[in-house]
């Protein structure tokens, strides 16, 4: 059987295709203005790497900020069970779950097959999500996959206030004028994430295994700065982390079907 | 000069245990001045003011909505991370309501053997309250005699009552010392003492400070405290830092009226021959107001105002606490107030930590205006 | 939940006269002076029975449910908000209290006209804010006499006479500075006359919310907020406790009858804090899925009393009256009146989250709930006191919580779309799709 999910995000659409429960089709572009158009696009092309026509996929299930306008969806879901499920399909022992993407940040606690217990959802504050480190990127005038690396060679911890992004984008300005050492610049902008994101993730309840997802992920900075703030030696990241919600779709779509 | 005093300051979780072990006496923790001490040294308690750490945290987002003052959470997170474990009890007084969740969340995931909520009225300026206050006291008295097994009678209220005027007659004269021209102390200096005052014995406490006022006069005052001078305004400041700063460019913090100041030690319990709890109640209603219990009219500026003039401030910086609706209610007549007064007011919104730099930028132009005023 | 329940609906017979009631309660406050009567401002809590004692040509204006109702006009919302931070009063301040400053300031009566200035201000005094206030008010119209009553004497299992003599003592204190500021003589009939209404009206609108344990339930929290809010309004004038009486009846009869609220009811939610007045819409929104908030212990008790029963369960509180208390004499009933308050429901968290946990989760029980939605509510800092840890207890004992940021006369801090996005995640974990014919 062939499904497909679509992750309408706020800043990326990313799309898998999946037969059997193994993915053999993924794609992602930018939004933009036009999300719907944009999906089609990238739906085409996840398609064409799964070598499989429209008509092949049985079910489709969007999710995502934008899912409403999904084109040619079947059902939507949110993502806080798309991930869930997901997560525990990747790996079943999961029990916590971390998606952190362009918006929002998202603390998930799952018991068997996905089922979501609890979750939290990171409030009017961008300091819990991607837009943050690109903002802080700019300011530290690196590029955003320069970032991560970056603060790995820090040798020192600054406490940076992450209550607010407004706040601590000032805070790291005022470091720029008392020379601190970029590196630690970038692993305090990186601790000041994950602590909002660890605060979350106490809310709901910290239980190992965690799995991290979402596009922050791919930052080593990050993933660093949340292992440090919840002790832990280990944590799952999988491949393609930024797919996961639109795995889930995909899955839930199997599920379904 | 003050070493000693900012030592118990760092140190205050040693300081709290080696006094427990020392004399092998029970340790108290509180939130908020209107705390009653009078009665817990009458019964042999070392009373310490909980504090915030200035560090942020991730722990006490699952207890308190982030929508609370980063004071509050910040006193939670050090129960919660268990720096306060040696407390035998812990207490608050009934002020305002985002410290309350500090103590009640507290209380139930990191509960110690003595936990009281004092219901201290707000309307203090009606004689109501002053009975009324009395009756919780007598209420309180008996709920320490309890814990402590010490019946607290009128003698040993005599002698906490002792204990609290000698340190606040100690803490006015710090103070006086700072009416003159220069200060004989700096601002950051005074806010050590103060800080102290809330986490040591006072009666330690009154001994060093009764040494160092004898110091005082013969002292080369630093040139610090030469700055332009500043009343500071606000809820609750112990941001070392932000002092520091301050001092360091040109100002100098001479008198101040937030709870880490003034309003702690302002005035004495008098006795004339009330009874006790009475007395205790009155000076706690008579006090300089919180702005929760300034009301229904505003007394707190008439007293703000008189300590600028007294002690011929300058300007007034106003900390307003993130998030502190008593104080954010308060701002704007208290602005008109001393503006209108003749003194010129900085507003800075404050967090647990504070962005230095941009202040310095702030403190900068405003030490500025207020010198070009001397040259018009 | 496979088979979706189909229950009849009907509009509540009486739906109407709330409506008329609210309305004359604010054209009564503009129009008292023509006639020579006196009118006050106090908040919604005050002790409302006491300027009664004044005369039967008295009217009021309650400070929370107006700032409410200029929340559903959002464009004068925003009017008003402006204008009070444009005199530096900050953002995060009760959003209430920006509201109605507002309103002053721009001497905009919500209900038409100007403001029509207060003879007196009578307040209460539980939050920090409530006080100061009306400080401000007097800040802005500088003539107003004003008078506060602290209420904030401790928790309800902790009553006891040094309690309830400070809450007398202000109100006696009160009742001369009335007569000095009115110059009139008061009449303790009709004190004692208001108090019953109070009794009558707050005891029976706790048993129309009792009645709500019923499956399916009569009433939806929605529905409930224009019948909560003439309590709100004036709690001890008679047509208010006639009209909870008879609202009672149609609710009894709606229980025999089995109607319900919401068509096909397979969910019953509870809710808390005021909600997001200017977006009631996501109540509406959650009928899709077959769920029904039922209450909150907000909507309950804020104004209304509740006791524990003889069966163990929560239920109307019986009114001094039918206690038999002796309410003949002004010292009487004013005791009877602070003993009554001081067992408030939404009173006791501002001492202790934990005692609301309690009642939250007794609410669960008793009402068959499902879930909990706790809206974290930016725009009051005295129902919002504690929510977390409410949280925390609920989902301790249980129950799938869902909270959701927000302000409920503030819409610039409400986001609707990621609210409504977060109910789907809630509806998703309780296994709920929308029903089709919803």
């Amino acid at each position: 059987m062939i499904t497909a999910g679509i992750d309408m995000g706020a800043k990326n659409v990313k799309v898998v295709v999946l037969r059997d429960g193994e993915v053999i089709g993924r794609a992602m572009k930018a939004a933009g203005f036009e999300a719907a158009e944009t999906a089609r696009q990238v739906l085409e092309a996840a398609l064409k790497e799964a070598g499989v026509t429209r008509s092949a996929v049985q079910k489709l299930v969007a999710t995502g900020a934008g899912r409403e306008d999904a084109p040619d969806q079947d059902s939507n879901l949110t993502e806080v069970g798309c991930v869930s499920r997901a997560a525990t399909h990747l790996v079943p022992e999961v029990r916590t779950v971390i998606d952190v993407g362009a918006e929002e940040g998202r603390a998930i606690r799952c018991g068997d097959h996905g089922k979501v217990v609890d979750f939290a959802i990171n409030e009017k504050c961008a300091a819990g999500s991607g837009a943050f480190t690109e903002a802080m990127a700019r300011a530290l005038e690196v590029s955003i996959d320069e970032l991560g690396p970056l603060s790995l060679k820090s040798t020192k911890a600054i406490p940076m206030n992450a209550q607010c992004a407004v706040f601590a984008e000032s805070e790291v300005v005022s470091m720029i004028h008392s020379n601190v050492a970029k590196p630690d610049m970038a692993r305090s902008v990186h601790d000041a994430i994950a602590s909002r994101i660890i605060s979350m993730v106490r809310k709901v309840g910290y239980t190992p295994p965690l799995m991290l997802v979402g596009g922050l992920a791919r930052n080593v900075g990050f993933v660093d700065s949340l292992k440090r703030g919840l002790e832990i030696d280990d944590l799952h990241i999988p491949d393609n982390p930024e797919f996961c919600a639109a795995l889930g779709a995909a899955l839930a779509a199997a599920a379904d079907a | 000069m003050f070493e000693r005093f900012s030592q118990i300051r760092k140190e205050r979780h040693d300081y709290a245990r080696a006094w427990k072990e020392r004399t092998g006496g029970k340790v108290l923790g509180y939130f908020c001045t209107y705390v009653p001490e009078e009665i817990l040294y009458a019964a042999d308690v070392l009373p310490v003011r909980i504090l915030g750490s200035h560090e942020p945290q991730d722990v006490t987002e699952p207890h308190i909505f982030g929508m609370f003052c980063p004071f509050c959470r910040d006193c939670l997170a050090q129960g919660l991370k268990g720096r306060f474990e040696y407390l035998d009890g812990l207490m608050i007084a009934q002020s305002c309501l985002h410290i309350r969740q500090a103590y009640t969340s507290w209380e139930k995931h990191r509960p110690v053997e003595f936990s009281h909520y004092l219901c201290m009225p707000h309307k203090v300026k009606s004689p109501r309250a002053r009975t009324f206050l009395t009756g919780e006291l007598e209420t309180f008295k008996t709920a320490v005699e309890k814990w402590t097994g010490i019946e607290i009678t009128d003698e040993r209220l005599h002698e906490g009552i002792a204990v609290m005027n000698k340190s606040r007659d100690l803490m006015h004269r710090l103070y006086d010392a700072r009416r003159s021209d220069p200060p004989r102390l700096t601002g950051t200096e005074a806010l050590e003492v103060v800080l102290a005052n809330q986490m040591a014995d006072k009666r330690e406490h009154s001994e060093l400070l009764e040494a160092t006022l004898e110091r005082l006069p013969d002292r080369e005052v630093p040139e610090r405290a030469s700055g332009t001078r500043l009343l500071m305004v606000g809820s609750e400041d112990d941001d070392m830092a932000f002092f520091e700063m301050v001092e360091r460019v040109g100002g100098t913090i001479v008198t101040d009226d937030h709870c880490t100041g003034t309003r702690y030690f302002w005035n004495k319990v008098e006795t004339n021959g009330e009874p006790l709890l009475r007395a205790i109640a009155n000076r706690y209603c008579d006090r300089p107001p919180c702005p929760t219990k300034d009301w229904e009219a505003r007394d707190r500026i008439e007293h703000v105002l008189k300590l600028g003039r007294d002690w011929d401030c300058k300007g007034a910086i106003v900390i307003q606490q993130k998030f502190c609706d008593p104080h954010e209610l308060d701002i704007p007549a208290t602005k008109k107030a001393l503006e209108d007064a003749g003194f010129p007011v900085l507003i800075l919104e404050f967090d647990v930590t504070v962005p230095v730099g941009q202040f310095q930028i702030r403190v900068e132009a405003f030490l500025e205006m207020l010198g070009a005023d001397d040259l018009f | 939940m496979s088979e979706i329940p189909t229950y009849p609906t009907e509009p509540l017979r009486c739906w109407d006269k709330a409506k008329e009631l609210r309305r004359r309660y604010y054209e009564r406050y503009r129009d008292i002076k023509d006639e020579g009567g006196l009118r006050w401002a106090g908040g919604a809590w005050s002790l409302g029975a006491v300027p009664a004692g004044l005369g039967r040509d008295v009217a009021s204006i309650t400070s929370e449910p107006y700032a409410a109702s200029i929340a559903f006009n959002k464009e004068l919302s925003i009017q008003c908000m402006e204008a009070a931070e444009k005199k530096g009063f900050a953002r995060d301040l009760c959003s209430y209290m920006r509201t109605y400053w507002g309103s002053l300031i721009l001497d905009k009566y919500a209900f038409g006209g100007p403001f029509p200035k207060p003879d007196f201000i009578w307040q209460d005094h539980i939050c920090c804010s409530h006080a100061k206030w009306y400080q401000v008010v007097t800040d802005i119209e500088t003539d107003i006499p004003f008078f506060s009553v602290d209420v904030a004497a401790g928790p309800a299992h902790e009553i006891n006479d040094n309690k309830i003599d400070y809450l007398v003592g202000q109100m006696l204190d009160g009742i001369e500075w009335l007569e000095k500021i009115t110059g009139r003589t008061y009449d303790d009939e009709l004190l004692i006359e208001a108090c019953k209404n109070e009794f009558r009206a707050t005891s029976v609108w706790a048993e129309i919310c009792s009645l709500n344990k019923a499956m399916p339930a009569p009433l939806d929290e929605k529905s409930m907020f224009s019948l909560y809010v003439l309590g709100t309004l004036e709690k001890h004038a008679a047509s208010v406790a006639d009209f909870y009486e008879e609202l009672r009846d149609e609710v009894k009869d709606r229980v025999d009858r089995g109607v319900a609220a919401v068509k096909h009811e397979r969910c019953r939610l509870i809710s808390d804090t005021q909600p997001p007045w200017g977006f009631l819409k996501v109540f509406r929104y959650l009928e899709q899925f077959g769920a029904v908030s039922v209450g909150s212990l907000y909507t309950f008790g804020l104004i209304g009393l509740f006791e524990i029963k003889p069966d163990g369960t929560w239920g109307p509180r019986t009114t001094p009256m039918d206690a038999g208390v002796d309410l003949s004499s002004r010292e009487k009933v004013l005791r009877a009146y602070a003993e009554w308050n001081l067992h408030k429901p939404e009173w006791q968290h501002f001492y202790s989250p934990h005692l609301k946990s309690e009642m939250m989760i007794r609410m669960c029980k008793e009402w068959n709930v499902d879930g909990v939605m706790l809206h974290y509510n930016r725009g009051c800092e005295g129902l919002t006191l504690g929510i977390a840890e409410n949280r925390l207890a609920l989902i301790e004992a249980g129950y799938p919580v869902l909270p959701f940021e927000g302000n409920m006369g503030d819409e610039r801090e409400f986001d609707l779309a990621k609210t409504m996005d977060r109910m789907d995640s809630f509806m998703e974990t309780l296994s709920l799709k929308k029903v089709a014919s919803a």
